[in-house]
């Protein structure tokens, strides 16, 4: 994990816009609501860190 | 040719759908009776005429009906005492409801503000639309006033003609994130799925005899006999009637009006009706029987004994009527008591019929029905039985409730303006608009029939002042779970009794009668508690919504020779002479097509081609018997009964033939005269929300739709060899014709014991397969899943019919009967390492879990909490660096987990922030299973201008099977697997083939699964020419047998004819000395699964009170050991294994006891030297010197005393369960003393 964690965060994570399927950058305390289409549900992206179990 | 898998069809439709239609058109129809009684509401939607019936152009909407049925209130202002002349009259009436289809109003920036179903799911809130309706009102007769009124937002059926998804193609439907093949017929409320349940109801419009014991204990005199109809208003509400007959000779009308019972002299409704003599009465009634002394000497006393009321005239009997329920109707203050009279024949009595006449020829018609049954020449008719039952559907089920709440909402305002008459007089004025606006602003919770509609679909209870004459308040909404295709489907097939005679003892009403052969399912219904009450409807069986044109029958039956009632009404035919009938002067009428009457009824001797197999002078006697000929519920005719045979068989010609505009779905029901059995007629019905079903007509191979009413009285043949020359007139389609969409599915069904096809249709319901095709759209709380789905080699045609393979629900596995590792006892069975370690039954379950922030905060107030780590106008976050730490492994800075991460119990699963404390929450993952993070939804405000504040989280929780998962075939044959055997010690045969399953040989003997043998067969056979098998029921017979069917198959593959194959040890590699059975049956995944059951406990959560373990495995609790363990341990002697389990291991408490008077009560401790005493002072002797508990140095200083005895001389410690010290203080709080002898063991 990424060692010294970000106190201080003005960090947009992107979001997938539920109807038209444009990314959205949305900053905390932004409305919902796509850019593009206006459409209300967002979904957050798979992660791109390492996801890695133990296999077994 | 072989059928085939279509696979290049089906890969062709799941990457491009179709942009016409449905490729299943059969699978679109299922949900039919929802949609096409919803869609009956509005306007101009009449149901596409499927049966070619003559539907009406665009009649009104059924909400438009009702609307102008709830009618108006008058209310006058000014001083109560007040003459009328001298105060104002304001009359209310309610016109034009409109409905909008669902959208967003507020939606800001949007492209679009049409609201579509998928978007409701994924959001959590209701499917709706906007309901208008204009207010009306008048002053004193002026100028018609008119104001637009919003009556919330009525939930709306997804695919009918308000949704925004009517009319869509596959593709367009893709498109919306919906299923290709979605047919709709539920509403969403609060973003879950729920259907209003079919119920079975007495059939409409027609007089029922009924025998019920629980009549007498109506009144003094009154019998069980009784004739009851259920009157439906054209807007589908309705008012039940019953006549009851008196052991005086008096005959009641009873109804129920507004959940107040209500009893009327027949007669006295009979006179407000029609301006008829008592001889008029009389010989109506009688028809001229007088030699039925029976008949004439009751209708004599009935009118005799009306005479005491001195109602002579129908002026008089409706100004009677009028004054005795002026209260009860609410009517207007200024109302003439005769229009009161009159409204009351029109909102209670037979509301069916809207002229006086047809009234009063019904309800002589009951009254003969009734004279009838107490005679006992007729039968009671069995209100259990199809034949008198019909179906409520949604659509009939929301216009009543409208109704009521825009009745309740017209008595609000009404309520309201008298509440400020009485509080101040002069504030009311009608003309001020000023007032009148304040006061329709008072009444808007009334106005909210959309958020009432809501509360019904979301708890299915109904709130309703009327009862709107239905049995049951609660349980009319089901929830459309998606556990797999299958049950959805079920759902919209399922019919239920009513819970009413769910709590009934008797188990009459769930008998399987054969009046319900082909309208429901008879394999189909569960087994337990619901057994018989929850139906589910044939595959064929369709309800009947079309609004038909039945306005020229009356004609077409007049001219086919049915008599007129006129002056002192029709006769017996020995009355009257023949020339006088009617019948004979109408044959020219339409006559050019029916040549199969030609056997003119010139004598009763040319008609002996009866029905009625009796000989002699009854037989002649009964043809003579006149009947009545009705088309729903309205007496249109009176004939012979030989006419109205005939009449019933040309009409049916007609039908089928589709000539003289006879509507396909017209139901005939000719009831023959026979002696004693049900009361003889020619009914015709015409109305909506019956079955209907589809049979062939073999005079010209035409499909004719049968009703449960006629099909009694009609010769439906089944197979071929059914048919008997010249009796038969109808043959079924197919004898699968009779079986639900699920039990169709069962394939070789006609091979097995019948049981087992119930428990199929119940574990198909339950197995994990493809609950939905849009699983990324979906939100449900628990989805089971099969990763490893498969079409079926084995399936019947219906399969393909309803589009099944687009939704596997199990997989095709080699299996082998053999008892081979001693793993397979008791439907204990074997999977092979292998075949799991491929992925056969891989599941999944999905369960979604809503964060709403919204909660922690009042409506209205400002956001406070916030997703993420810091709070507002804050730049650092409050957590500590080790905490942050954590949680940022499994969330991200948003707040929200990171999508894949892994979940275990106690893992921070999202995070929020509290503005006002600046405090970070973080909420951990509370289940018991490791669960990966799937998806992460957003959800926006409606308007989309509002920050976050809801999310949903999907988890996913891998479930491959384990030892202990449940597993069955499609033949009730279930089991759950014993071990994970490996593949180099499974068995194989010559080919190297390996079983993936191994089943005991035992399950066959004593279940009889034939059909399981055959499928294994087929499944083999399909399996190596690489083509499917059609294993519809029915296709197989003696002279062409399945075994030999699939056999030549086989052995054109080169294998053994009969399925056996000499097959070798894994382990010792020698072959087996009996060639063994091995085939390809589907198999089932189902959803019980031990990782949800599994249940163990050492120590763990205590009771409260009782110190016993909790149960529950949700709680960590034990499992109980009960009566019956204790009996067995008991049986063993073993003791102490029993007091291990119901001691040591439960409540174990050491508690004292004073050897002196036995109490446990009593003993109490008390701290030394309070009142300076010393030890030695209480503590006499030895003997007591344990009660000063030596092993608790708490307690040291401390001495236990008896307080009744007031000395530490007897306390002893006992070993006790703790409930025994509970209930000695129950017994106390009683005045119960319980004494315990305690002595030193010698």
């Amino acid at each position: 994990m990424d060692g010294a964690p970000a106190r201080q965060q003005r960090i947009d994570v992107t979001y997938t816009c539920g109807e038209c399927g444009a990314d959205n950058q949305i900053k905390p305390r932004e409305p919902i609501r796509c850019k593009d289409c206006g459409y209300r549900i967002m979904y957050k992206k798979r992660t791109k860190r390492m996801v890695q179990f133990e296999a077994r | 040719m072989a059928p085939t898998f279509r696979t290049l069809e089906r890969q062709q439709q799941a990457v491009v759908p179709s942009r016409t239609g449905t490729q299943f058109p059969k699978l679109a129809k299922l949900a039919a009776p929802h949609i096409d009684s919803f869609n009956a509401l509005f306007a101009g939607t009449t149901p596409a005429a499927s049966s070619g019936a003559a539907a009406l152009p665009s009649g009104p909407g059924l909400l438009e009906r009702a609307v102008g049925d709830v009618g108006s209130r008058v209310v006058f202002d000014g001083q109560r005492d007040a003459p009328l002349a001298d105060r104002n009259k304001l009359e209310l009436w309610l016109s034009g409801i409109t409905v909008a289809k669902p959208s967003i109003d507020a939606a800001k920036g949007a492209l679009s503000n049409v609201m579509y179903p998928a978007e409701c799911r994924e959001r959590g809130v209701s499917y709706k639309a906007k309901m208008q309706i204009r207010l009306n009102w008048r002053i004193n007769g002026g100028p018609i006033q008119t104001e637009a009124r919003n009556l919330g937002s009525l939930p709306i059926m997804v695919r009918s003609s308000k949704c925004n998804l009517y009319g869509k193609s596959p593709y367009e439907l893709v498109q919306h994130h919906e299923d290709a093949e979605e047919f709709g017929g539920y509403f969403i409320s609060n973003g879950i799925e729920r259907l209003v349940r079919l119920l079975i109801v007495p059939r409409r419009n027609h007089p029922t005899a009924i025998v019920r014991p629980s009549f007498q204990n109506r009144g003094p005199t009154y019998t069980k006999f009784g004739v009851s109809i259920r009157s439906v208003r054209p807007d589908q509400t309705s008012q039940t009637v019953t006549m009851h007959y008196c052991s005086d000779g008096a005959v009641t009308l009873r109804f129920s009006y507004r959940k107040n019972e209500y009893m009327v002299p027949v007669i006295l409704v009979l006179r407000a009706l029609c301006d008829a003599s008592d001889r008029e009465i009389f010989e109506r009634i009688t028809m001229g029987m007088y030699s039925n002394t029976f008949l004439t000497d009751r209708v004599e006393l009935l009118l005799r004994s009306f005479r005491r009321y001195a109602v002579f005239s129908r002026k008089q009997a409706l100004s009677y009527l009028g004054s005795k329920f002026a209260v009860m109707l609410d009517s207007p203050e200024d109302a003439f008591e005769e229009d009161v009279g009159r409204e009351f024949l029109r909102k209670i009595i037979l509301v069916h019929l809207n002229d006086a006449k047809s009234k009063f020829d019904l309800i002589i018609f009951m009254l003969q029905k009734l004279y009838s049954l107490v005679a006992g020449d007729c039968a009671q008719d069995n209100p259990d039985s199809l034949q008198f039952q019909e179906t409520l559907l949604a659509g009939h089920l929301f216009v009543g409730i409208i109704k009521e709440k825009l009745g309740d909402y017209l008595d609000a305002i009404k309520t309201q303006i008298n509440t400020d008459l009485r509080r101040s007089a002069s504030t009311v004025n009608f003309s001020d608009k000023k007032y009148m606006q304040r006061v329709f602003a008072r009444c808007s919770g009334a106005a909210d029939i959309g958020k009432k509609l809501e509360y019904f679909l979301a708890t299915g209870n109904l709130v309703s002042n009327t009862g709107l004459d239905l049995q049951q308040v609660s349980g009319y909404t089901i929830v459309g779970e998606k556990l797999n295709f299958y049950r959805y489907i079920s759902h919209f097939r399922s019919i239920h009794r009513g819970s009413f005679f769910a709590e009934l003892k008797t188990t009459t009403v769930r008998k399987l009668l054969p009046e319900s052969w082909g309208f429901l399912c008879p394999v189909h219904t569960p087994d337990g508690a619901p057994c018989g009450l929850l139906n589910h409807l044939s595959h064929k069986c369709e309800i009947m919504l079309d609004q038909i044109d039945v306005s020229h029958i009356p004609q077409l039956v007049a001219s086919l020779g049915a008599g007129q009632i006129s002056g002192q009404g029709p006769r017996v035919a020995a009355a009257v002479p023949d020339s006088d009938r009617g019948h004979s002067d109408a044959m020219d009428v339409d006559g050019d097509d029916y040549g199969d009457d030609d056997n003119d009824d010139d004598a009763e001797h040319g008609d002996q081609d009866g029905v009625v197999a009796d000989a002699g002078a009854e037989l002649r006697n009964r043809k003579k018997v006149l009947v009545s000929v009705q088309l729903d519920g309205r007496v249109i005719g009176w004939c012979r009964d030989s006419v109205a045979q005939r009449i019933a068989q040309t009409l049916r010609d007609w039908k089928v033939r589709q000539l003289h505009r006879v509507p396909a779905t017209l139901e005939i029901g000719y009831v023959p005269p026979t002696r004693g059995g049900q009361y003889p007629g020619l009914f015709l019905f015409s109305s909506p929300a019956r079955m209907v079903r589809p049979v062939r007509y073999l005079a010209t191979g035409g499909t004719d739709y049968v009703g449960p009413f006629e099909q009694v009285y009609m010769n439906v043949a089944c197979m071929n060899e059914d048919v008997v020359p010249g009796l038969t007139t109808h043959q079924e389609f197919d004898p699968t014709d009779m079986l639900s969409v699920v039990a169709n599915m069962t394939p070789f069904s006609d091979f097995n014991q019948s049981p087992r096809n119930m428990y199929q249709c119940q574990m198909g319901k339950q197995s994990m397969g493809t609950p939905a095709q849009n699983l990324f759209h979906r939100t449900d709380n628990k989805l089971y899943r099969l990763q490893t789905g498969q079409s079926p080699i084995v399936r019947p045609n219906a399969h393909n019919d309803y589009g099944l393979d687009g939704y596997p629900n199990g997989m095709n596995a080699v299996v082998c009967v053999i008892s081979y590792t001693g793993y397979d006892m008791e439907d204990a069975s074997i999977i092979a390492k292998s075949s799991y370690e491929r992925g056969y039954g891989y599941g999944t379950i999905y369960k979604g879990e809503w964060v709403d922030l919204a909660e922690h905060r009042r409506r209205g107030e400002p956001i406070t909490h916030h997703f993420g780590f810091v709070a507002a106008g804050e730049t650092e976050t409050t957590l500590s660096e080790k905490a942050l730490t954590r949680a940022l492994q499994f969330i991200d800075l948003d707040g929200l987990p990171i999508v894949g991460v892994r979940l275990t119990q106690g893992d921070p699963m999202y995070a929020y922030v509290d503005d006002v404390t600046g405090k970070v929450y973080i909420k951990d993952y509370k289940g018991m299973e490791d669960a990966y993070v799937d998806q992460v939804r957003l959800i926006g405000s409606d308007s989309g201008d509002q920050e976050l504040q809801k999310i949903h989280i999907r988890l996913r929780i891998p479930r491959p099977p384990i030892i202990g998962d449940k597993f069955s075939s499609r033949h009730g044959q279930k089991g759950v697997i014993s071990q994970k055997w490996p593949s180099i010690d499974m068995p194989f045969s010559e080919s190297g083939i390996i079983p993936d399953v191994i089943i005991n040989p035992h399950a066959f003997p004593s279940r009889m699964t034939i059909g399981m043998f055959v499928e294994s067969l087929a499944g083999k056979a399909g399996a190596l020419h690489g083509h499917s098998q059609d294993a519809t029921p029915f296709r197989f017979n003696e002279n062409h047998a399945a075994a030999d069917f699939f056999g030549e198959e086989l052995a054109k593959a080169g294998f053994n004819y009969h399925g056996n194959e000499p097959m070798y040890s894994g382990i010792t590699g020698q072959e087996f000395k009996a060639d063994i059975y091995i085939g390809v049956v589907y198999y089932q995944r189902l959803r019980h699964m031990v990782s949800d059951k599994y249940q163990v406990r050492t120590t763990g959560p205590v009771h409260n009170l009782t110190q016993q373990p909790v149960k529950g495995r949700k709680r960590a609790g034990g499992i109980r050991f009960g009566e019956m363990e204790r009996d067995s341990l008991l049986a063993h002697g073993v003791s102490f294994l029993l007091k291990d389990r119901l001691m040591n291991c439960s409540d174990y408490s050491q508690c004292h006891v004073c050897r002196l008077c036995g109490s446990i009560l009593s003993p109490m401790q008390r701290r030394l030297g309070v009142a300076g005493e010393t030890l030695d002072a209480t503590v006499p002797s030895g003997g007591a010197a344990a009660a000063t508990t030596a092993s608790d140095p708490a307690s040291a200083g401390r001495v236990v005393e008896c307080m009744t005895c007031g000395t530490s001389r007897g306390i002893e410690v006992i070993a006790i369960p703790y409930v025994f010290r509970y209930l000695c203080t129950e017994l106390v709080a009683m005045n119960i003393k319980l004494r315990l002898d305690i002595a030193h063991r010698a």
